[in-house]
């Protein structure tokens, strides 16, 4: 009995190989996010799109993220170290609320399909995709005063919208919505992913 | 019982859902100070072995596990991990996972800092160790510029930071070649002195020759042999050779420099030429257009061919030291370094740039990087312009893949990953194959095997180039040798002038 | 010239810049303000001998600061143009940052970076795993370099046309790699000691220096004067 007993402990608290596990998939989630963002330079659209371009391209680390995942914590932690690396990025730190919010939130949905049920899965990657957001606030923070400014400095109104029609605090809401949609609908391409390659090659 | 520090009694063991790696009642008792030598073919239970010592079965490769293993005193069942840390130390195979720093100096101070050792301690040992490696100019380095060697040096050197009693090395000189591999022998012959116990499971026997107390032989989970440090010295070629492993003495002519550079006579029509291999690693700035590099800028180059015959139909192998441009040779001629202006020249024919990777395939150190599909069929198909399954299942049949045709590819072992990028390479129709060491960190039947198998592709028509370290490949499939010194031909000839000389 | 600061002041300044940059610059005086806390990181990268960074950072600032202050202000109605003046809007509002995050990531090592957060009282886990994010960004690269030489090997770079297949050839070596080097890692490290009871030490000594201070204070006056000047006169 006590055998036991030390067994389910054991397994509830976070060891190293947990840690080291969400250190790669986040450094991994990141480089996505990277490689997402320099599309932005394109056009502002792009900055928009990212809520799409993020959950679907990081879909099958996520999902393959999801299969290591088993105790309450680890969800939570890349997000924590997702706000940090924006802040240290020059991202800001507005979204860091958001991020660290949205993680901990994914994490006890996945808890309470005890990291097993599927259903729960697609919800949480959803709900922690709203770390993407924080990429868009110091832009929507700054957009009213920054359009005014340019307005004033005499930049033409048409301009001003043209930049800011895709990403302002209206459109946030939608952005947000996005993300989720996204997040939902790239667990289900992650899983498929996951159990064309990994679950056929014997790894998870 | 003071003596002793290793305790295995009785130990049987399978990892968690697989039938592999079984130990059967496995006993092994190391006495204080003792060098032991685990040898055996792959999958024989070495690794299980070093695995048991360290604490990581159970802990962190669960499985069955029955018997007791008492190390220094610490029952390995009953012990935490970390409690471990500063009693046994161990050299794992792979130089670049080992690590978890980026930097030299802090992967030699990261066990002491998981202890909790004071600052002025943990600084202290650091400059102790580094005086007695002699790596004072590794230091200050990130960890990914260094070579296999390097990296084993400070992976050595961590360890000895936290001063452990044992030192475990798990196959260290896979990834090595000759100097970084003797290096390696005089640290282990270092521990030694200092009182270490040393346990070592390796297929290279050459640089343990002497240092063992005491070597033993593994199949199949169980002792097969065992014998005083000495008497397997003494033993002869032929009885190592039907042991199944590598032999004991590597007196290579290939790897000495000469000076005579004997081209061999090839005429035009059977040969692949290429000229113009020239390549530097150093940044060259322009403005829109690179300048082409040419001989006249031998004192910045990094490989330097301006013209080399290669046999058709042969297996042409590549020595050389580390870092002394093998690698590069085979980048350059595959097409992967832009800035190489090399030509190909073959049947009349020129292959320059791109189209150089239509006409070569290289088997890359790593072969998972080449693996992208979900089965060893899709795998192959994929390399085929025009998707022809019959083709498809013939070359599969030819490597002996058939059975596996619908797996993973990544489910296969490393031979079976090896041979699928193989297939691969004949279905995309290249002719001229480029090996990059496929036989590091093989036992001897592996590295038979990949022999066997490069002479069958050249006797198929193709060329095959391979870069190895290891001498008994060398002897077994190789028609010719090419040496390559600081991005140079060193010597090129025929094998067998070699073995007179 | 070699200053090497307190990883913690480097997140001070962080902090600060980021906070400046979301608010926009009406005047002069608050440009200047910006404008001075910009270069401290370009001086400082200067110190580090990282002479090509800080001239391209340096530059393409210049010619934001100078496009839009200049050339832009009247109606600019273009596409090319209000393109143009949206980069530079951008450029010069968020580079400060970006400088500044590119200087403490290229002069912050990592068990420096450790330390401090352990300092800072963040917990272990975190710490290890923020350690891991920052040794993997190297292997993520040489892992996804040679992937890539395979790729151009077999001429499938493009994902013979497919976007989806353009992305599943990288990911999934990729991460085939790096979840095989996760679990090496995990166990070298576990042999190590980490993750035991005792509490881990640092040989990196954290100290504020007289630098240190200098800029903790000189950054706080300027958020300060930022604010005072924007919201209060």
């Amino acid at each position: 009995m006590a055998d036991k007993k030390e067994h389910t402990i054991e397994k509830k608290k976070l060891g190293v190989r947990d840690f080291i596990t969400v250190g790669i998939f986040t450094a991994i989630l990141f480089v996505v996010e990277f490689a997402c963002a320099l599309l932005g330079y394109l056009h502002p659209i792009m900055v928009a799109a990212l809520s799409v371009l993020i959950p679907i391209v990081g879909c099958i680390p996520m999902m393959l993220f999801y299969t290591k995942v088993e105790k309450f914590g680890m969800i939570t932690i890349m997000s924590i170290l997702m706000a940090i690396i924006l802040f240290v990025t020059g991202m800001g730190y507005l979204g860091a609320p958001i991020t660290i919010i949205s993680g901990v939130v994914a994490d006890l949905i996945a808890k309470s399909g005890g990291y097993k049920s599927f259903k729960k899965t697609i919800l949480s990657n959803g709900i922690f995709s709203f770390w993407i957001c924080s990429n868009y606030f110091p832009v929507v923070v700054t957009a009213d005063s920054y359009r005014k400014d340019l307005i004033d400095a005499g930049y033409s109104a048409e301009y001003c919208d043209s930049l800011f029609a895709f990403v302002n605090y209206k459109t946030i809401a939608v952005l947000f919505i996005v993300c989720l949609a996204c997040g939902c609908l790239g667990a289900l391409i992650g899983k498929a992913a996951v159990k064309k390659h990994f679950e056929k090659a014997g790894i998870v | 019982m003071m003596n002793s520090m290793i305790e295995i009694n009785n130990v049987s063991f399978r990892y968690k859902g697989s039938d592999e790696g079984l130990l059967q009642d496995f006993s092994l008792s190391v006495k204080k100070g003792e060098v032991i030598l685990l040898c055996g073919a792959s999958g024989s239970g070495k690794t299980t072995v070093i695995r048991l010592i360290n604490g990581l079965i159970p802990h962190y490769y669960p499985g069955e596990l029955e018997g007791d293993i008492h190390v220094a005193g610490h029952d390995i069942k009953e012990t935490e991990l970390y409690e471990l840390a500063g009693v046994v130390g161990t050299v794992f195979q792979n130089p670049r996972s080992q690590f978890f720093s980026v930097d030299t100096d802090g992967e030699i101070v990261f066990g002491p800092e998981n202890i909790g050792l004071a600052p002025d301690e943990i600084i202290r040992r650091k400059q102790e160790v580094v005086e007695e490696m002699n790596i004072e100019t590794l230091l200050g380095k990130s960890l990914f510029e260094l070579s296999g060697g390097e990296k084993q040096k400070i992976a050595c050197a961590s360890v000895s930071a936290l001063l452990p009693d044992i030192i475990l090395l798990d196959e260290p000189s896979a990834n090595l070649d000759q100097t970084a591999t003797a290096d390696l022998r005089k640290t282990i012959i270092k521990w030694k002195k200092q009182g270490k116990t040393i346990i070592i499971s390796e297929h290279r026997l050459w640089y343990l020759r002497d240092i063992a107390n005491r070597v033993i032989c593994m199949e199949n989970g169980k002792i097969k042999n065992e014998w005083k440090g000495k008497a397997f010295s003494g033993l002869r070629a032929e009885s190592i050779r039907n042991l199944r492993l590598r032999p004991l003495t590597v007196d290579n002519p290939f790897f000495e420099r000469t000076n005579e550079l004997t081209v061999p006579d090839i005429p035009d029509e059977d040969a692949i030429i290429l000229e113009n291999f020239f390549f530097t690693y150093r940044h060259i700035p322009y403005l829109f257009f690179r300048k082409k590099l040419t001989q006249a800028d031998s004192d910045i180059l990094s490989l330097n061919i301006p013209r080399l015959k290669l046999p058709k139909g042969c297996v042409i192998g590549i020595v050389g030291r580390n870092g002394t441009g093998k690698s590069t040779f085979l980048r350059c001629i595959c097409g992967l370094e832009k800035t190489c202006p090399g030509v190909i020249i073959s049947d009349g024919k020129a292959y320059k740039g791109k189209s150089r990777t239509d006409y070569c395939y290289m088997v890359m150190q790593d072969v998972n990087h080449q693996l992208f599909t979900d089965s060893v069929m899709s795998e192959v198909l994929l390399s085929m312009k025009e998707k022809d399954e019959q083709a498809c299942e013939d070359i599969l049949e030819k490597l002996g893949l058939f059975p596996f045709k619908d797996k993973h590819p990544m489910a296969l072992s490393g031979g079976q990953k090896q041979r699928v990028a193989i297939a691969s390479a004949v279905a995309a129709g290249a002719k001229l194959l480029l090996f990059d060491e496929p036989t590091s960190g093989l036992d001897l039947s592996h590295m038979e095997k990949v022999g066997q198998l490069l002479t069958d592709l050249s006797k198929t028509g193709s060329t095959v180039l391979v870069s190895t370290h290891d001498p008994e490949l060398i002897e077994q499939c190789c028609d010719y040798i090419l040496c390559i010194d600081k991005g140079q031909v060193g010597y090129y000839r025929v094998k067998e002038f070699c073995m007179c000389r | 010239m070699n200053i090497r600061l307190d990883p913690r002041t480097k997140l001070y300044m962080i902090l600060v810049v980021s906070a400046v940059v979301m608010m926009s610059a009406t005047t002069p005086l608050l440009w200047s303000v910006r404008i001075i806390i910009t270069l401290v990181p370009i001086v400082l990268l200067i110190a580090e001998k990282r002479y090509a960074s800080t001239f391209r950072f340096f530059a393409l600032y210049i010619t934001a600061l100078v496009l839009t202050f200049c050339f832009l202000s009247e109606e600019s109605t273009g596409i090319i143009q209000s393109l143009l003046t949206g980069y530079c809007g951008i450029i010069a509002q968020f580079l400060p940052a970006m400088i500044t995050a590119w200087y403490v990531i290229r002069t912050t090592k990592i068990d420096e970076f450790v330390s401090a957060m352990q300092k800072m009282h963040i917990p272990d886990g975190i710490t290890i795993s923020l350690a891991v994010v920052m040794r993997f960004f190297p292997t993520i690269k040489e892992e996804y370099c040679s992937i890539r030489d395979a790729m151009k090997m077999r001429g499938i770079t493009l994902g013979g046309g497919s976007i989806v297949k353009m992305i599943e050839y990288r990911m999934i070596p990729l991460l085939f790699s790096c979840v095989s080097i996760g679990d090496e890692l995990s166990a070298a490290a576990i042999t190590k000691g980490l993750g035991g009871k005792v509490k881990r030490t640092s040989v990196a000594v954290l100290k504020l220096s007289a630098a240190d201070i200098m800029l903790l204070s000189g950054f706080t006056a300027a958020a300060a004067v930022f604010v005072i000047f924007k919201y209060f006169i």
